[in-house]
């Protein structure tokens, strides 16, 4: 049987549950002798989308689409130096676009064995399954999808990781 | 974060009683401030009237978003008002604005912020969905309608 996790990828999004998915990827990573792939995705869709329904200015597009770059590059480097620490070699991407199409494109170009996500929100209406991004990057997902819950176990296992 | 964990009967006002843009800005601040969301009111609130000199976040419908990046608040923050009479809020289609959601944000925390505002972008594209909430009289009957949808 060839190795089923020869390739993992971890989503970042900015949240606390997405760095605590980019921990457990290291560990598991370091376990399963992974390449591990870091993602984040600029979601140029939901300001396009502000935009058209008058939310957003012209120029408040222009500034957050920045705000965001840079969230990127500051989780992105987050995600690189914890990765260093565990000496864990990480390739990190960052693209723009809607999400959930951006994950699996990158799924499908690096051929993803498992992608792995942050625990999702608490599903309180019919809205939050059809456009909640974390959840449609799992439904649509192309590969295995694993999510990871329980913060304060994770951060034992990151921190027991020399 | 979902909208629907943000939007709660604290941070509800049905209905408002101010009869101006600026005041109906400061009454949801005042919300804010009084459910311990916000301390600084008068900075969040020079930090929405400078978005809004900008272009007013009167939308048609009569729903109307004024949000800010401002360093007023440590994370995301919401609060929604029902003004059943309406307010001239410089509207896109010229009609009073009836349902306000005020979108604040700490200015390192554009991704939550972006998130909030396309769910309400998406929202409001559903007429029956803003008529069912500018009809209600109650800020547990708004949370209900949102926790419904």
């Amino acid at each position: 049987m060839n190795d089923p996790l020869k390739k993992i990828m971890v989503y970042i999004d900015g949240t606390e549950q997405s760095i605590t998915a980019a921990q457990y990827a290291i560990c598991l990573s370091r376990t399963a002798n992974s390449r591990l792939t870091a993602l984040y995705v600029v979601n140029t869709r939901a300001l396009r989308d502000l935009v058209k329904s008058r939310i957003f200015l012209q120029a408040e597009q222009a500034e957050y689409q920045q705000d965001l770059e840079a969230d990127a590059d500051r989780y992105l480097n987050h995600v690189r130096q914890m990765a260093r620490q565990k000496g864990v070699a990480i390739e990190t991407f960052k693209t723009s676009g809607t999400v959930h199409t951006e994950i699996k494109n990158k799924i499908n170009e690096l051929e993803i064995d498992l992608l792995i996500l942050g625990e999702l929100s608490t599903i309180r209406s019919r809205r939050d399954e059809f456009y909640n991004e974390s959840e449609r990057a799992m439904r649509s997902a192309p590969c295995p999808v694993l999510i990871v819950k329980d913060e304060d176990r994770v951060w034992e296992m990151f921190e027991a990781l020399t | 974060m979902a909208l629907i964990e943000l939007i709660t009967e604290e941070v509800v006002k049905v209905p408002l009683i101010s009869k101006g843009k600026q005041e109906i800005i400061k009454e949801l601040l005042q919300l804010l401030h009084d459910s311990g969301h916000i301390e600084q009111i008068e900075v969040a609130y020079n930090d929405v009237l400078t978005r809004e000199a900008q272009g007013s976040t009167g939308l048609e419908y009569g729903i109307a978003v004024p949000h800010a990046k401002t360093d007023a608040v440590k994370s995301l923050t919401i609060a929604m008002g029902i003004s059943p009479a309406g307010v001239d809020f410089g509207a896109l289609d010229g009609k009073p604005s009836q349902l306000f959601f005020l979108i604040l944000s700490p200015p390192d925390q554009p991704g939550p912020h972006i998130e909030a505002l396309a769910e309400i972008a998406r929202l409001t594209r559903f007429k029956a969905f803003c008529n069912m909430v500018t009809a209600a009289v109650s800020a547990r009957e708004v949370v209900e309608i949102f926790r419904m949808e």
